[in-house]
């Protein structure tokens, strides 16, 4: 169980490399562009990144790793899941943003998860309000992929999806070897898959805007 | 359905326009940036105003009418709009 833990904390490490490889792609855009989507994506993912890291120290922490953090490990734990929380809430914003300018008929999810209502803890309802912000992001980014037919755009929604359903497992059942073993596994494959479009941007050199369509 | 579009793009098609437009060398009117870019003519002279301002395009007078030419600043955007566009594509969102 130890190991299973370790492995978890270190994933934390992984998912705040791609969150924080994703930022700064989106801050280059932002300077270059100056697109305001491109810098609600980015804050996003420097919350998301900077959640993820002080998680990862809070489970260190934990396991005895970083004796130092031993005090702290509640407000380490607690401000992760906030920034979390943010980063979710600011890239379901950007497509809340999209939903409004465009007048579409945006798919608002209107199931908040039971678990919120029923437990007080602050961590709970944080990760419950993270689940509901990823699958709103699900849903509306599988909704962009139905006008643009951008495969990169499904791999991401695939992405969220996995990471959605490694947060329902871990709230719904927090306990059980094999599934946080599955829990474990569909966040890492969520965050590799999020990680494609940085590494397509890296290595494809493109021409430039086409023209107004 | 007509589709909102966001300032970064307007002025991606603007760009666009007085790049593909200017066959002859000699610029593009306000009136071909006003039927490519598809905003009124207020805003448009505004936008005009501010891309020179901020270098992106070069105003050239010609028999006393304004021209309009993409300068290498704006060309330089137009090659980072295509690729950021493709990026936040990825994520569902539109620059």
């Amino acid at each position: 169980m130890n190991g299973l833990l370790m492995l978890e904390n270190a994933l934390q490490f992984v998912g705040a490399f791609v969150a924080f490889s994703i930022a700064i792609v989106s801050y280059k855009g932002v300077k270059q562009t100056r697109s305001s989507s491109l810098l609600r994506l980015a804050a996003a993912f420097v919350f998301l990144g900077a959640g993820f890291m002080l998680e990862g120290l809070a489970g260190f922490s934990s396991v005895d790793l970083l004796p130092g953090f031993e005090v702290s490990l509640t407000t380490l734990l607690i401000s992760g899941l906030f920034l979390e929380t943010a980063g979710y809430f600011f890239l379901a914003f950007s497509h809340m943003l999209d939903v409004v300018f465009d007048k579409k008929m945006g798919v608002m999810l209107a199931l908040f998860p039971l678990m919120a209502i029923n437990q007080s803890s602050l961590a709970v309802v944080l990760t419950s309000l993270s689940f509901y912000f990823i699958l709103y992001g699900v849903v509306e980014t599988l909704f962009a992929y139905s006008k643009n037919r951008n495969p990169n755009t499904l791999l991401i929604a695939s992405g969220l999806a996995l990471l959605a359903g490694g947060w329902w497992i871990s709230l719904v059942s927090p306990d059980g070897l094999l599934l946080n073993i599955v829990q474990l596994l569909m966040k890492e494959v969520g965050l590799v898959t999020l990680f494609i479009p940085v590494l397509m941007f890296s290595f494809t050199k493109k021409g430039g805007w086409d023209g107004p369509v | 359905m007509a589709q909102y579009r966001t300032q970064t793009k307007i002025i991606a098609d603007i760009l666009a326009t007085a790049r593909d437009m200017n066959t002859a060398g000699d610029g593009v009117g306000i009136t071909t940036l006003l039927r490519k870019g598809n905003v009124s003519y207020a805003r448009m002279t505004k936008l005009i105003a501010d891309l020179v301002g901020n270098g992106l395009l070069v105003e050239m007078n010609i028999e006393k009418n304004s021209k309009y030419r993409i300068s290498d600043k704006g060309l330089s955007f137009l090659q980072a709009y295509g690729q950021f566009e493709d990026f936040a594509q990825s994520f569902g969102l539109r620059l």
